[in-house]
């Protein structure tokens, strides 16, 4: 065991924090309910964050690093499965890239747009395409999510079939799904503890009251509980690492989600503090792969059969 | 016991029903996904209260001496159920039938009883309320918005905060200090929302268009008759106000429809049969009848004549959970909804996210069960 961060990981992520500093914080009078950034998205891929994986002394557990670490901005950006998943189907996919579970077109998808590459993965394989706007749904006003979303609403006549074992790439996708949620997790316990450590109620900061330091105690456990089994996952590649991070990290979500908007009170219900930023994304998370059920099924399977 | 409804309430009910499919629109849907305090739906309850004025439907539970129909509070109970689930097409005029009424007509003086009660009951005036503040949300008692009395006038100054209609509002229920005890201090004056020296911001957010604001007061001057009780009166015409107000919004009715309108989306979809979802679902609806059966043993205390104490806070805590369970519900299996495919279940979830905030914090109504239900020994200060 060793569970320090290598030179080349630290370096790789110290590097990652410089970067991404201009992103680091909410734009001045913005109150959208998701932020995205053409600029961040072309400076990850020009300096080659996104294909950390294929450097052999380097792998998915630090591609997970980066994608936790990107998932803790308040920006949103198609990093997790470019650079956990892609790599296991063609590396030359063009992002962004959409995975979309087979049969399960109902579902909104994240970063949808003209051009993207959509994965649809399932029992009967992995096949991709790449998509025209025509197969896009009309764009929705008011979705109530911290990602860019659209639908898709059908499928090509032909898709491009990948030689891919689908079981492997939805052992990716549940990595690519906990790292991205342990960043998320990360980001959004941190702008709780600022605000609950700063406001005060019958003259005492609200960090003070047992009922909120227990739950945010809870949190931060179960917060790094995601983190490691999601590094984790990626580097041991086994099908239960995954399933268990994705259900830790679905089951977090699912608990945070309501505590943090909970401790904000009033404040929690506004576009002004950006918890939503984090909290909005993680809640689409918890619906992905079939939530906790389908992977704490996954989990038990892979576990004892 | 017996938990059936009588006749006459399934009649009552039925009349409810029959009068919602009648006076609401064909895109209605689509159209309370505004949310009740948007310009949009404020309008469409200047119509919709004034046609349910019109056939006694606006305030029936009302005593017949207040020009109600004197019905009990089950009939207030099944009139909420009702225009909530439909989306409350009375938008911010709930307030107005369930709480503002009744307490003008206990507390207000005859010169404010002429003046405000009559648009109520045509379903003409939009109130708010204006009680929390940046500094005192939970800690109410600690407001400081200011009002002084000097030649017969009240001067007022201060902010309130999350102050839901505002925006649109023709009268502010307001409360200010008028001395430094902290309860006994608090004095509530009825203030005309364009009264000079007020400004209202939208404050943009995650459950819609025009709920919350901040409201500033700049010496904002109103005559001694806008007191309303006497000066420092307040917080027992609250507690009796809040009381009505906790009541009105039965939320477990919206959450239950809501969860089978997801449940009817998964059928639709193929997907309800996976066991792990049945569970979910099964937990929710049971999470839903538990909080329907604390409100209705808070209901029967009031047909009885009884005073409503601390359970009232268990049955608001069992509201929130099954809120909670069913937002939760719908993000997890039918995540589409709030991406679009369904304005009622973003209605819903927009509307049950605040469930465990507004009109008090969720772990404020754990202290009282704690103090109050359990008898807790109380933490030491
Ligand atoms: C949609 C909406 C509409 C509203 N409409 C109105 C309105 O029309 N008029 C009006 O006056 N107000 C309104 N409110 C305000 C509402 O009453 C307050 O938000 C609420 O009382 C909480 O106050 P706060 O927001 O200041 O949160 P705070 O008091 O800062 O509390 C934040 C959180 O801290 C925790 N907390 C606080 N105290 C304790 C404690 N003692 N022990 C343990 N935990 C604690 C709770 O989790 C709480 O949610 C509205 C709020 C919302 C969300």
């Amino acid at each position: 065991m060793q569970l320090s961060l290598s030179e080349d990981q630290s370096q790789i992520l110290g590097f990652l924090d410089g970067l991404t500093k201009p992103y680091a914080s909410v734009p001045m009078h913005d109150h959208s309910l998701a932020l995205t950034s053409g600029e961040l998205d072309a400076a990850l891929v020009e300096n080659g964050f996104l294909d950390v994986m294929a450097e052999e002394e380097l792998g998915p557990a630090t591609a997970a690093l980066v994608v936790e670490k990107l998932a803790r901005l308040p920006f949103a950006v198609e990093a997790a499965a470019s650079a956990l998943v892609r790599r296991l189907i063609d590396p030359e996919l063009p992002r962004p890239l959409c995975l979309v579970e087979e049969g399960q077109l109902r579902k909104p998808v994240r970063f949808l747009a003209d051009g993207a590459t959509v994965v649809v993965v399932g029992p009967s394989g992995v096949r991709s395409f790449t998509v025209s706007a025509d197969l896009i749904g009309a764009p929705q006003e008011d979705t109530l999510y911290a990602y860019p979303v659209a639908f898709l609403t059908g499928l090509p006549d032909t898709l491009t079939t990948h030689d891919v074992d689908p079981a492997e790439i939805t052992r990716a996708w549940r990595v690519a799904l906990a790292a991205e949620a342990a960043g998320l997790l990360g980001a959004a316990l941190q702008s709780v503890v600022t605000y609950v450590s700063e406001r005060k109620q019958f003259g005492r900061h609200l960090a003070t009251f047992q009922a909120i330091r227990h739950r945010l105690a809870e949190d931060q456990v179960v917060t790094n509980g995601v983190y490691w089994l999601a590094i984790r996952a990626a580097a041991s590649g086994s099908q239960a690492d995954a399933a268990m991070a994705a259900l830790h990290a679905q089951e977090a979500a699912k608990r945070v989600t309501y505590d943090y908007h909970q401790f904000l009170g009033g404040m929690g219900m506004t576009l002004e503090h950006p918890l939503h930023l984090w909290t909005y994304r993680l809640k689409l998370l918890t619906a992905e792969l079939g939530g906790r059920g389908a992977n704490a099924l996954a989990a038990a399977d892979a576990l004892w059969g | 016991m017996n938990f059936e409804w009588s006749e006459e309430q399934d009649a009552f009910r039925q009349t409810l029903r029959d009068f919602l499919a009648a006076n609401l629109p064909d895109d209605w849907e689509k159209f309370s996904e505004h949310g009740p305090a948007s310009p949009a739906l404020t309008a469409f309850a200047r119509d919709f209260c004034k046609k349910l004025a019109d056939v006694g439907l606006l305030f029936p539970h009302w005593p017949v001496e207040m020009g109600g129909e004197g019905l009990g509070p089950w009939e207030q109970q099944i009139l909420a159920e009702e225009m909530w689930i439909a989306g409350e097409p009375r938008g911010g005029q709930y307030m107005n039938v369930n709480w503002i009424g009744p307490t003008l007509v206990k507390y207000g003086t005859q010169e404010q009883q002429a003046r405000y009660l009559q648009p109520i009951t045509e379903g003409k005036s939009l109130w708010c309320q204006g009680f929390s503040e940046p500094d005192a949300g939970s800690d109410l008692a600690s407001l400081r918005t200011r009002a002084t009395l000097t030649d017969g006038n009240y001067v007022i100054n201060g902010q309130k905060i999350w102050t839901s209609y505002a925006g649109l509002a023709d009268t502010c229920f307001l409360l200010t200090r008028t001395s430094d005890d902290r309860k006994k201090g608090i004095t509530i004056l009825l203030v005309p929302m364009d009264t000079p020296g007020i400004t209202v911001r939208q404050i943009p957010s995650l459950i819609g268009e025009g709920d919350i604001h901040e409201v500033f007061f700049d010496d904002v001057t109103v005559p001694e008759g806008a007191r309303f009780g006497d000066e420092g009166q307040a917080w027992e015409i609250i507690a009796y106000s809040l009381r009505n107000e906790r009541l009105g919004i039965p939320r477990f009715t919206l959450a239950r429809a809501a969860l089978d309108r997801a449940v009817a989306m998964l059928k639709d979809a193929g997907d309800f049969a996976r066991e792990y979802v049945r569970i979910e679902a099964a937990r929710c609806a049971t999470l839903c009848e538990a909080a329907a059966t604390a409100n209705y043993a808070i209901v029967q205390k009031r047909v009885d004549g009884l005073g409503v104490g601390p359970e009232s806070s268990s049955a608001r805590f069992a509201t929130v959970m099954c809120e909670r369970a069913v937002c939760e519900f719908v993000v997890e299996f039918v995540p589409e909804a709030l991406a679009g495919a369904s304005p009622y279940l973003k209605m819903h979830h927009q509307r049950g996210i605040v469930a465990g905030i507004a009109s008090g914090a969720a772990e404020i109504q754990l202290n009282i069960i704690a103090s109050d239900v359990l008898e807790l020994p109380r933490e030491p200060r």
